[in-house]
C-alpha cells in the first residue's frame, strides 16, 4: 500500500512539473507570442555578429505566509549572423535543480530551472530541442550542445527559474542595475515585473530610458509593470567611462517585508505603500532610514588606554591618531589570525579572550566612531554619499549603493571612512570625492534630525602624486643598470599599497607602533609556539617568493619590456598619515634593449623609461561619450642618464615638450649637467570628469606623453 | 558591532589537530634532507622520496576480461618553505579507485576531504573521465605524507602505459609487475636509452615478477609546446596479447589486426541512415563539373558546417556516431565527422573509408597493438588508385593539404574484414610559406609605402581560423591590429584582400603603410630602423630543456626595400646574419643597390621544431638577432 501511495505521489509530482513545463513554454512561445514569426532584422545591423530580435526579462514575486516564490526568467530570440555568434550560442550550461540561498539557516528550498531552446531556420522552419534528451549531466550541471545551428539561423531560448524560500521577517532581493543595451543590438526589449502585497519595489530608469508603466491587474493585491523599448544599439564601454552616468539604464530592487515592523528592519529605502513604486529617495528617506540603523555604541576602553598620557597639538590631530589606532585595534590586529586560520596552521581566535572585536562592516565603524566623538564632545556629521559611477545621489535608489562617512567638524574638518589597512584619515574614497552628498545632522550625538546636501571635497592632482627618480648607467653599450626611486601620495599611494603589500608588510609595523601583543606571543605552550612560528614563517617566506615574482612581472608590464635581476625594497610604508609617502626603491637591469647601434654611435630610447603610455588610436579619437576618471593625478619623473666618459649626447630638443590645457598636461625638459643627461617630465590630469568637447584637449597631452616615449638621444664619441 | 564567532566544531578540530602534531612534524633529518633537495630541485615544491607502482592481473570469469590491479605508494616531501598541492587520480567507466588515502609520517591517516567529480576539460564537451582529489597542505619544509592508491581496470585493453616521471621529481621509483602464467603480456620498454633504469626478473611458481627501478627521476617538463609525452619520457607499454583459461587461448591484441577487429566490431554496431543527407549530397554535387569539385564541395561543406564537439563517453569514445546523427545535429567529434564525410562521399559514388590515426602527439605506429596507438579518426578517399585523406576537424583546409599533426603518420584504413596500413604523405615548409613585402620611402621622419602579405598552407589555415573567430563587425579592426602590431606608430590604409572564402589559392593582403618613430634625424644624418615588425625577437627559449614544437613547418620570408632619399648616401648598414642548423635556418641580409636598400629575412623551421640539443644555439642566435634588430641604417648628406 505504501509503495502504491509513494508511486501515486511521484506520479502526481511529475505531472505537476509537466503541467508547469507546458505553462512556462506557453508563457514565452504560446499562441500569444508576438515574435513567433519575427525573423528579419533591419539592414543597419546586417554586419553585426548577432541581433536580439526580442529580449524579454520577467520577474515575479509571490508569497503565501512566510513562503516566498521568486521567479525570474529571460527569453532571447537571436539572429546569428556569423560563426562567432554560432559558437557563442552553441553550448549551454545550467542546473535543473538548485537550492535557494535566500533563506538563511533554517529552511532551504529546492529551486527548479526550466529551459527551452528552439532553432528557426532561414526558411522559417522551427526545430524545438528536447533539452532533457540532449543535455548531459556533469557534476550536477546540464551541458547542452545545440544541434543543427548554423549561420543565418535564429536561436530562440528561455531560461525560467522558480525559487521558493521561507522568509519569516524581511528579505531584500539583490539589486538589478543594468544598461538597456546588451552585447548585441536589440530590436525589441520588454521587462515585466509582477508583485503582490508585502513586496516593495524600487524601480527607475535613467538617461533617456523609457519609464516603467503600470499594467492594470484583476486583483487589488497584485501589481504588474512593464518597460518596453525598441531599437537599442549594442553596448560599448570606452576607456574612462561610467555607464550608469550616461547610458540609458534601469535599476531596481524588490524588498519583501511582511509587516510594518519588518518594513523598518528591511535593508533598503521603502515606499510608503507597496502599491507605489519608489522612484526616488528623498533626504527624509535617508535620515529616517539611518535613525533606524545608527546607534552610537561600543567599548571605548581601548581608546582611553591609547590616549592615556598623550597630548595632541589639536583636536584634529587627536582624531587622526585615534583613527589609525582603531584601524589597528579593530582591523589589522586580527589579519594575522585570519591568515593563520586560512592556512590551517592553528585555530587562532580563542587566544584573543572572550570578545575580540573586528569591524567587518561600515556600520560597526560608524557606530563606534559616533560613540567616541559623542563621548569626547566633538562635533560631527554622518555623510551619505554614492560613488560617482552610480550616477548622482539625486538618482539614488538602491541602499547598497550608499557609502557612509564621518565628518568631524573640527576647525579643518577631518573625514573618516571605514578602514582598510591602507586608508588614511583626511582621505575619503575617491569614488565619492567631488560628488554631491547628504549631511545627516546629528542632534546631541544621537538622532539624525535633518539632512542637507554638500559637495564632498576633491583631491587635487598635486595631492595624488607619483614621483620617480630613475638613474640609468650604461652597461657595455647593450643595456642599462637601472635604479628607480619612487614615492606615492594620495590615492595613488593607496592603490600601490593594495597592489604591492602582503599582510606582513603592514601588520608587524602596526604591532610595533601600538605595542600590541602579536598572535604567537599569546601561545604559551613552548612546543606549540615553536611549531606555529615555524609554520607561519614558512608561509611568509613562500608568500615573499611569490611577491617577488609578482613585483618583477608588474615592472615588466609597466615598461613593456623585460627586466632582469629585479629587486624591490619598500623604504617607507606610508601608512600613518596622508602626508607620509609610500617609498619604494627598485634596482634592475635592462639587457639588449633601448639601445640602437648606428656604427660607432648609439641611439638611446630613453623616452621609454617613462614607462608605457596610453596610445589613442583612431577609434578612440572618435569617442562620443564624456570622460569619467577616478581622480585628478600627477606623475613626475626624473630620468638621469650617466653619460660615459668621452661621449656626448645630442637631440635633446625632442625631449622638450609642453602641452598644457584645462584638462591636464604633459611637459618635459632635458638638459645636460656635468656628465648627466637629466630629463624631467610632468604629466597630470586635472579633473575627475571632462565633457566630450574636451576629449581632444586630453588627447593632445596624452599624445605628447606617448610621443615622448618614442624619442631618442644620440650618443656619440667626442 | 560584530564579534568573531567561535565555532565549536573548529575548536574541536583544533584540539585534534594539535594533538596529532606529535610524530608528524618533520624530524631534523627531514628538514636537512628537504633543504638539500631544494638545492637540487630549485623549481619544485615537492619531492617524492619513494614511489612504487605494483601491477597484478586477475581474470574475470564472468565476462572473460583480464582485470588489472594497480597499487601505488608514494612518500611526498615538501622541499620549499610551504606547499599546498592537489593530489589527484583519474578514473573512468572502465576503471575504479578503491583506495585513495594520505597518511602522516607516523602512519596515522590524514583526514582530507576527497572530492569526486567529473573531470572538466575545456576541449572536451563531455567525457566520462572522473577525478578524485584532495587539497594537501605541507605547513613546513621537510613535512611529508604517505600516499596510497589502489585502482582497478576492468579490462586490460584500457591499461596501456606506465610512466616513470611524475609532476614532481622522484628520488627512487619502482614499477613492479606480477604476471601470471595464464597471461601473455609484453612489457614494451620505450625511451629507456640514456637512463639508468634497471630491470630484474624472477619466477615464483606461476608468477613472473618483473621490477624496474629508476633513481633520481626528474619532474615532467612544465613548458608548453612540447612533443607528446610518449616521445620524451621513458615508459612501459603494457601489451596484453592473450590469456589461457582451461587450456583455451583467448586472443587479445596480438597485432594491429586484432586492434582493427575490435574497432570494426564497434563500427558494425552503427546504424547509419545515409538517406537523411541524400538531398544535401545531390545539392552539393549537382552542378559540380568534375569529381574533384564534387569531393571538394562535400569535404568543405563538412568543414564549414559541422561543429567539432568532443564526446568521450565509455565505448562512444571509440565508436563513431552515426553519420545521419552528425548531419542532423550539425556537430560531432572526429569519428562522427569522418563517418559523415565517408557516407556523403559514398552517396556521391566515391570509395571512402574510415581511417584510424595517431596524431603527431603519439610516438607509436601500428606495429604496437594498443589503444594508445591512435587518438584520431579521418576519412580516406580512394580515387583512381590514390589515397586522399580528409580530416573533418580541420577548418579551411584545402583538399590534399595535410595538417602537420597527421603528416607522415601511419593510418589504419578500413577494408572489410581486413585493414590497410598506410602513411599520410609528409609536407615541406614551402607549402606553408608566409611572405611579407614592403616598398618604402622616407617622408620626413616617416616611412611610407606599400606592403603585401601572402599565406599558404598551414599559415593560411591558421590565419583564417583566427580571423573567422572574430565577430563580423570586429574583423576589420582586428585585421588592422594584426598588420600594425597594435602600435599607434603604424598606420595601415587601402587594405585589399584576396577572397577569404577560397581555401585553395594563396591568401593575400595588399595595403598602404605609414610608419612613425622609426626614423630619427640628427645633424646631417638620418637613422632608420628598418625593422618595424621584429619577427622572432621575443622567441627566446629561456631555461628550456625540452624540444620546442611548432604548429607547423614554418617558412617566413620578408623583403623590405627602402628608397635612398635624394642627396643622401648610405654610410652604415647593419651587418648580415646567417645561421644554418638542422632544424632552423635563418638568413638576414642588407644590400645597398645605390638606389635602395634591400633588407631580406628568411626564417625556416623545416621540421617544425627546435630540438633540446639546439636550444643553446638558438638562444645564442636570438641574442645576435636582437643585436641585429638594434642596428640602424645611417644615411648621410
Amino acid at each position: 500500500m505504501k509503495a502504491k501511495l509513494l508511486l501515486l505521489l511521484l506520479f502526481v509530482t511529475s505531472s505537476i512539473i509537466a503541467q508547469d513545463k507546458k505553462e512556462i513554454r506557453d508563457f514565452f512561445w504560446g499562441p500569444k507570442d508576438e515574435f513567433k514569426k519575427a525573423n528579419s532584422i533591419p539592414d543597419k545591423w546586417k554586419n553585426e555578429s548577432a541581433v536580439f530580435i526580442h529580449k524579454r526579462e520577467h520577474y515575479n514575486y509571490h508569497k503565501f505566509g512566510a513562503s516566498v516564490t521568486y521567479t525570474s526568467a529571460i527569453r532571447k530570440r537571436v539572429k546569428l549572423l556569423d560563426q562567432a555568434a554560432v559558437t557563442e550560442f552553441s553550448q549551454f550550461s545550467y542546473k535543473n535543480k538548485f537550492y535557494s540561498n535566500k533563506a538563511y539557516g533554517t529552511v532551504w528550498r529546492r529551486g527548479t530551472n526550466f529551459v527551452g531552446v528552439k532553432v528557426v531556420k532561414p526558411d522559417g522552419k522551427e526545430i524545438e530541442i528536447d533539452t532533457e534528451k540532449e543535455a548531459k549531466e556533469v557534476n550536477g550541471e546540464q551541458k547542452l550542445a545545440i544541434p543543427n545551428l548554423e549561420v543565418g539561423d535564429i536561436i530562440d531560448y528561455y531560461f525560467y527559474s522558480v525559487e521558493p524560500f521561507k522568509s519569516v521577517y524581511d528579505y531584500t532581493f539583490a539589486a538589478v542595475e543594468t544598461p538597456l543595451g546588451d552585447v548585441y543590438p536589440t530590436m525589441d526589449l520588454k521587462i515585466t515585473l509582477e508583485t503582490e502585497n508585502d513586496f516593495f519595489v524600487n524601480f527607475n530608469t535613467y538617461n533617456g530610458a523609457p519609464a516603467l508603466k503600470q499594467i492594470p491587474t484583476k486583483s487589488s493585491g497584485e501589481r504588474s509593470y512593464e518597460l518596453t523599448e525598441k531599437n537599442i544599439e549594442k553596448n560599448e564601454f570606452p576607456r574612462w567611462f561610467y555607464p550608469y552616468a550616461e547610458m540609458p539604464c534601469y535599476k531596481f530592487q524588490v524588498i519583501f517585508a511582511r509587516s510594518g515592523k519588518f518594513e523598518k528592519l528591511a535593508d533598503g529605502f521603502l515606499s510608503e505603500s507597496e502599491k507605489e513604486i519608489k522612484k526616488t529617495v528623498a533626504k527624509e528617506d535617508i535620515y529616517d532610514y539611518y535613525n533606524k540603523k545608527f546607534v552610537p555604541d561600543g567599548d571605548l576602553g581601548p581608546i582611553k588606554d591609547f590616549l592615556k598620557g598623550k597630548s595632541f597639538a589639536s583636536e584634529e590631530e587627536k582624531v587622526r591618531e585615534v583613527y589609525y589606532f582603531c584601524r589597528h585595534e579593530y582591523y589589522t590586529r586580527y589579519i594575522e589570525a585570519f591568515v593563520v586560520n586560512d592556512a590551517k596552521i592553528f585555530y587562532p581566535f580563542e587566544y584573543y579572550g572572550g570578545n575580540p572585536i573586528f569591524f567587518s562592516r561600515e556600520e560597526s565603524f560608524i557606530n563606534y566612531f559616533m560613540y567616541f566623538l559623542k563621548k569626547n564632545e566633538i562635533d560631527y556629521d554622518i555623510i551619505v554619499a554614492t560613488p560617482r559611477y552610480n550616477g548622482s545621489i539625486d538618482d539614488l535608489l538602491i541602499q547598497g549603493n550608499v557609502t557612509k562617512l564621518i565628518r568631524v567638524n573640527t576647525k579643518n574638518p577631518v573625514y573618516l571612512e571605514y578602514f582598510s589597512p591602507y586608508t588614511s584619515a583626511d582621505q575619503i574614497d575617491y569614488s565619492v570625492e567631488n560628488s554631491k552628498a547628504y549631511v545627516l545632522e546629528v542632534s546631541k550625538g544621537k538622532r539624525v534630525t535633518d539632512a542637507s546636501t554638500v559637495v564632498l571635497p576633491s583631491s587635487t592632482y598635486q595631492e595624488n602624486n607619483y614621483k620617480t627618480k630613475t638613474t640609468l648607467k650604461l652597461d657595455d653599450f647593450t643595456g642599462f643598470k637601472v635604479k628607480r626611486e619612487s614615492s606615492y601620495l594620495g590615492h595613488l599611494k593607496e592603490n600601490e599599497q593594495k597592489e604591492k603589500f602582503n599582510f606582513y608588510d603592514f601588520v608587524y609595523e602596526d604591532y610595533k607602533k601600538y605595542g600590541t601583543t602579536q598572535l604567537l606571543e599569546y601561545v604559551k605552550n613552548k612546543k606549540k609556539k615553536e611549531q606555529y612560528t615555524n609554520e607561519l614563517n614558512a608561509l611568509i617566506n613562500k608568500m615573499k617568493d611569490k611577491q617577488k615574482e609578482a613585483f618583477e612581472k608588474s615592472a615588466e608590464e609597466e615598461f613593456e619590456f623585460a627586466v632582469e635581476d629585479y629587486k624591490l625594497e619598500i623604504k617607507n610604508s606610508g601608512r600613518y598619515g596622508k602626508k607620509s609617502a609610500l617609498e619604494i626603491e627598485e634596482n634592475f637591469n635592462v639587457k639588449d634593449n633601448l639601445i640602437k647601434k648606428a656604427g660607432d654611435k648609439y641611439l638611446i630610447e630613453i623616452g621609454k623609461m617613462l614607462t608605457a603610455q596610453i596610445e589613442i588610436d583612431q577609434k578612440e579619437k572618435d569617442r562620443k561619450n564624456n570622460i569619467y576618471m577616478v581622480y585628478p593625478r600627477s606623475f613626475d619623473n626624473e630620468i638621469i642618464l650617466e653619460i660615459p666618459a668621452g661621449y656626448s649626447v645630442s637631440g635633446l630638443e625632442k625631449f622638450n615638450k609642453k602641452v598644457e590645457n584645462e584638462t591636464g598636461g604633459f611637459t618635459s625638459k632635458a638638459e645636460v649637467k656635468g656628465n648627466q643627461l637629466i630629463i624631467n617630465t610632468n604629466k597630470y590630469y586635472k579633473n575627475y570628469y571632462e565633457p566630450n568637447a574636451n576629449w581632444n584637449k586630453m588627447i593632445a597631452f596624452l599624445d605628447a606623453a606617448y610621443q615622448f616615449t618614442q624619442e631618442k638621444v644620440l650618443l656619440k664619441k667626442n | 558591532m560584530k564579534t568573531i564567532k567561535f565555532l565549536l566544531v573548529s575548536v574541536c578540530f583544533f584540539v585534534n589537530a594539535a594533538m596529532a602534531q606529535k610524530g608528524i612534524d618533520p624530524t631534523p633529518e627531514d628538514i636537512t634532507k628537504a633543504k638539500k633537495l631544494r638545492e637540487i630541485y630549485a623549481k619544485d615544491d615537492i619531492a617524492i622520496l619513494e614511489s612504487s607502482d605494483y601491477i597484478s592481473f586477475d581474470l574475470n570469469k564472468k565476462d572473460g576480461k583480464v582485470i588489472v590491479n594497480h597499487n601505488s605508494k608514494e612518500n611526498l616531501m615538501n622541499i620549499n618553505y610551504r606547499s599546498d598541492i592537489h593530489k589527484a587520480e583519474f578514473y573512468d567507466s572502465e576503471s575504479s579507485i578503491e583506495t585513495f588515502s594520505m597518511k602522516y609520517r607516523n602512519d596515522k591517516t590524514a583526514q582530507f576531504q576527497v572530492t569526486d567529480e567529473y573531470y572538466k576539460d575545456k576541449d572536451l564537451f563531455y567525457n566520462d573521465a572522473k577525478v578524485k582529489y584532495i587539497t594537501v597542505d605541507f605547513p613546513v619544509q621537510g613535512y611529508n605524507y604517505k600516499y596510497e592508491m589502489q585502482k582497478k581496470y576492468d579490462d586490460v585493453k584500457y591499461f596501456t602505459a606506465l610512466y616513470f616521471n611524475d609532476e614532481y621529481p622522484i628520488l627512487k621509483k619502482k614499477i613492479s609487475f606480477d604476471i601470471p602464467n595464464w597471461l601473455e603480456v609484453e612489457l614494451k620498454e620505450l625511451n629507456f636509452d640514456g637512463y639508468k633504469i634497471t630491470k630484474t626478473s624472477s619466477q615464483e611458481k606461476d608468477i613472473t615478477h618483473i621490477t624496474y627501478t629508476f633513481d633520481d627521476v626528474p619532474a615532467v617538463y612544465k613548458e608548453e609546446e612540447t612533443p607528446g609525452r610518449s616521445y620524451i619520457y621513458p615508459h612501459i607499454l603494457i601489451l596484453a596479447k592473450s590469456f589461457t583459461k582451461d587450456n583455451v587461448k583467448t586472443p587479445l591484441f596480438r597485432d594491429y589486426k586484432d586492434l582493427y577487429k575490435w574497432y570494426r566490431s564497434l563500427v558494425l554496431m552503427m546504424k547509419d541512415d545515409p538517406n537523411v543527407m541524400k538531398a544535401k549530397v545531390t545539392e552539393l554535387t549537382a552542378n559540380a563539373k568534375t569529381d574533384d569539385e564534387k569531393i571538394k564541395n562535400i569535404y568543405y561543406w563538412v568543414q564549414d558546417n559541422i561543429r567539432y564537439i568532443a564526446f568521450e563517453d565509455g565505448i562512444a569514445g571509440f565508436k563513431p556516431d552515426e553519420s545521419n546523427h552528425v548531419f542532423e545535429k550539425r556537430y560531432g567529434d572526429c569519428k562522427g565527422m569522418a563517418n559523415l564525410i565517408k557516407q556523403m562521399l559514398k552517396l556521391a559514388g566515391f570509395d571512402a573509408r574510415l581511417t584510424w590515426i595517431g596524431t603527431k602527439h603519439i610516438a607509436y605506429d601500428y606495429k604496437t597493438p594498443s589503444l594508445a596507438v591512435d587518438n584520431h579518426m579521418i576519412c580516406t578517399l580512394i580515387y583512381k588508385g590514390k589515397k586522399i585523406y580528409l580530416d573533418g576537424t580541420e577548418k579551411f583546409n584545402s583538399l590534399g593539404d595535410y595538417a602537420e599533426r597527421i603528416q607522415n603518420k601511419e593510418v589504419m584504413i578500413e577494408d572489410g574484414e581486413n585493414c590497410i596500413i598506410e602513411k599520410v604523405p609528409g609536407g615541406n615548409a614551402d607549402a606553408n610559406k608566409e611572405v611579407f613585402k614592403a616598398a618604402l620611402s622616407l617622408d620626413g621622419e616617416k616611412m611610407i609605402g606599400t606592403c603585401n602579405k601572402s599565406f599558404l598552407g598551414e599559415s593560411k589555415t591558421q590565419f583564417l581560423n583566427i580571423y573567422n573567430s572574430f565577430e563580423s563587425n570586429k574583423k576589420k579592426e582586428r585585421l588592422d591590429g594584426f598588420l600594425t602590431r597594435q602600435k599607434k606608430d603604424i598606420v595601415v590604409n587601402d587594405l585589399k584582400t584576396s577572397d577569404f572564402k577560397n581555401r585553395d589559392s594563396v591568401l593575400t593582403l595588399d595595403y598602404g603603410i605609414a610608419i612613425s618613430n622609426k626614423v630619427s634625424s640628427f645633424d646631417n644624418e638620418i637613422y632608420v630602423d628598418l625593422d618595424f615588425m621584429n619577427e622572432y625577437k621575443g622567441f627566446e627559449l629561456k631555461d628550456r630543456k625540452v624540444d620546442y614544437e611548432m604548429d607547423y613547418k614554418t617558412y617566413f620570408n620578408s623583403e623590405i626595400t627602402l628608397k635612398i632619399p635624394d642627396g643622401y648616401k648610405v654610410t652604415k648598414i647593419p651587418s648580415n646574419l646567417v645561421i644554418k642548423e638542422n632544424n632552423f635556418d635563418v638568413n638576414i641580409s642588407f644590400e645597398n643597390t645605390g638606389k635602395e636598400i634591400v633588407y631580406k629575412k628568411t626564417f625556416l623551421f623545416k621540421n617544425a621544431c627546435i630540438k633540446a640539443g639546439e636550444i643553446g644555439k638558438w638562444n645564442d642566435f636570438n641574442k645576435k638577432l636582437i643585436e641585429n634588430y638594434n642596428q640602424q641604417i645611417t644615411l648621410s648628406k
